[in-house]
């Protein structure tokens, strides 16, 4: 019982810090465009890129106006961005941390926050340049109250998914190149620049199935205009109580270890 | 308030990874320092870095850790300082720590010393205003001059030691942990630290201190712990240490 007591404290204590988390993260965001010209343009650079160039290929192919698919498409690439980005990072969250980790006493949820918030600077600097792009061609929406309550969540799911992620992948470094690979063909398999309506079967049953795909709905619909589907956000809370539960045990086995796998 | 550090039957192994364990065996044997490796599971070599390490500390006391490379001084540092949970024993800190183990770490290289005083400060929760109000004493204390205004790549090794040390003893804690490196700063900056740490003392604070500086141990630190092999072989009064021709012996050695 003693490990499981340890293992919430290092989550409370990780949020203890949360002044000293969000100021690291602030500085290290800064600190990436250093010496940059163009600065935090930099943050939605990949945003934008990627969006269109996938709105003129699919246009192109399936000779539909870019228009057409062009807010789903770069709504899609915004939440996937949050979601695969902090996936593709989580794996080495602690490696990256190995300097600090071997140094400070810091709870293991510290890291993990302090990712979390780099990466919700990064989401908020590409909806700036969501909203402005889309009403620069005239297709922006309203975005719906339910971002407020959906937004959290997915944050939440998306902090336990990275120490689920980080810790296996601090010990076995192969496990660390994998969810790298993984993450690519994740982009592939999730509904962000595709609809499931008009996809083959196999397609449809791997978006109605994947928990990132409702995670990605949860963040998307909202700021398209729409409401998410009730499955999504039942999608949502069962993988994050299912998501805390492993947390807690994992945290509680290898908690202590973790820095000696660096 | 009371500030105290004691550890009781501390215990710490390493596992290292993914080294060939045959090899790496045959090669500490062949060493005269370090740790003991005492089995491997296949890829997995254990060091026990730590065997059955007790002690007391109470208020006012300096202690310095003395012993070769490798002998377990930092380990157990990083013990106290709460950075490694040891897998055996107790370790129980009364007080607000502050450590110095590596040199440079958590500094940002390319940021000013100004702002990296800041971040230091950040990092032990302090608040920028009583920060901003300390800065000129820290940087006074340093003896850095306007090379706060540079970035700290360009600093050499004694100057990071002597902006971190400034740093790390401006703001009061009641525990302070500091690994050897203080000796990258020259004559004159050791001796002010010498003065500052005693600083410490008066206000009844805690220092631990690894140190290869025998003439340092004796003149700050009123209790000597001599570590070999992960094990304790003298804990007690620097009095006794310097009688038993301890620092003789390891200066020697």
């Amino acid at each position: 019982m003693d490990a499981v007591e340890g293992a919430v404290r290092d989550i409370i204590d990780g949020f203890r810090l949360t002044p000293l988390w969000s100021r690291l993260g602030w500085e290290q965001t800064v600190a990436r465009f250093r010496r940059t010209i163009l600065g935090p343009f930099w943050l939605t650079a990949n945003l934008l890129a990627i969006s269109f160039a996938l709105a003129f290929v699919f246009g192109a192919l399936s000779g539909v106006d870019y228009r057409t698919n062009f807010p789903t498409i770069i709504g899609g690439i915004l939440a996937w961005n949050l979601i695969g980005g902090v996936l593709g990072e989580a794996s080495g969250v602690f490696l990256a941390s190995a300097g600090l980790m071997q140094t400070m006493k810091l709870p293991l949820t510290f890291h993990v926050l302090l990712m979390m918030h780099r990466a919700f600077i990064n989401f908020l600097a590409q909806l700036i340049a969501f909203w402005v792009v889309l009403a620069l061609l005239r297709l922006g929406a309203l975005p719906t109250w339910h971002i407020l309550l959906s937004l959290p969540l997915v944050l939440a799911n998306m902090t336990l998914m990275s120490l689920i992620v980080a810790i296996p992948s601090t010990r076995f470094r192969d496990i660390n190149q994998t969810v790298l690979f993984l993450t690519q063909i994740l982009f592939f398999l999730t509904p962000i620049f595709w609809a499931p309506a008009t996809a083959a079967r196999p397609l449809r049953l791997v978006a109605q199935y994947s928990p990132l795909a409702h995670l990605l709905e949860l963040v998307r619909q909202p700021l398209l205009g729409h409401a998410p589907a009730l499955l999504s956000w039942e999608w949502g809370f069962a993988t994050l109580f299912a998501q805390f539960a492993i947390v807690i045990v994992m945290l509680a086995l290898f908690r202590k270890r973790v820095v000696f796998w660096l | 308030m009371s500030c105290s550090v004691r550890l009781d039957g501390v215990t710490l192994d390493y596992y290292v990874y993914s080294v060939r364990a045959q090899s790496l065996r045959n090669a500490v044997f062949n060493m005269a320092v370090g740790g003991k490796l005492y089995k491997d599971q296949g890829d997995i070599t254990v060091v026990r870095a730590l065997e059955n390490v007790s002690f007391n500390l109470e208020e006012g006391d300096r202690l310095a850790l003395i012993g070769h490379n490798g002998s377990g001084k930092t380990t157990l540092l990083k013990v106290i300082a709460g950075i490694y949970l040891p897998a055996r024993g107790r370790v129980d800190v009364q007080g607000e720590m502050t450590s110095m183990i590596a040199l440079g770490a958590g500094l940002d290289m390319d940021a000013t010393g100004l702002q990296n005083i800041r971040k230091m400060g950040a990092m032990r929760m302090i608040p920028a205003k009583a920060i901003d109000a300390r800065m000129g004493a820290i940087v006074e204390f340093s003896g850095l001059g306007d090379f706060v205004r540079l970035p700290m790549k360009t600093y050499s090794q004694g100057m990071m030691a002597r902006l971190m040390f400034a740093c790390a003893t401006e703001f009061d804690a009641d525990v302070l942990v500091l690994d050897e490196w203080l000796a990258a700063g020259d004559a004159d900056f050791i001796t002010k630290a010498m003065e500052r740490m005693q600083g410490f003392v008066d206000r009844a604070k805690i220092v631990v201190m690894g140190t290869h500086n025998f003439a340092l141990a004796q003149q700050v630190c009123n209790k000597v712990c001599v570590m070999d092999s992960g094990r304790i072989t003298y804990f007690g009064p620097t009095e006794g240490w310097v009688a038993g021709g301890g620092g003789l012996k390891m200066a020697e050695a």
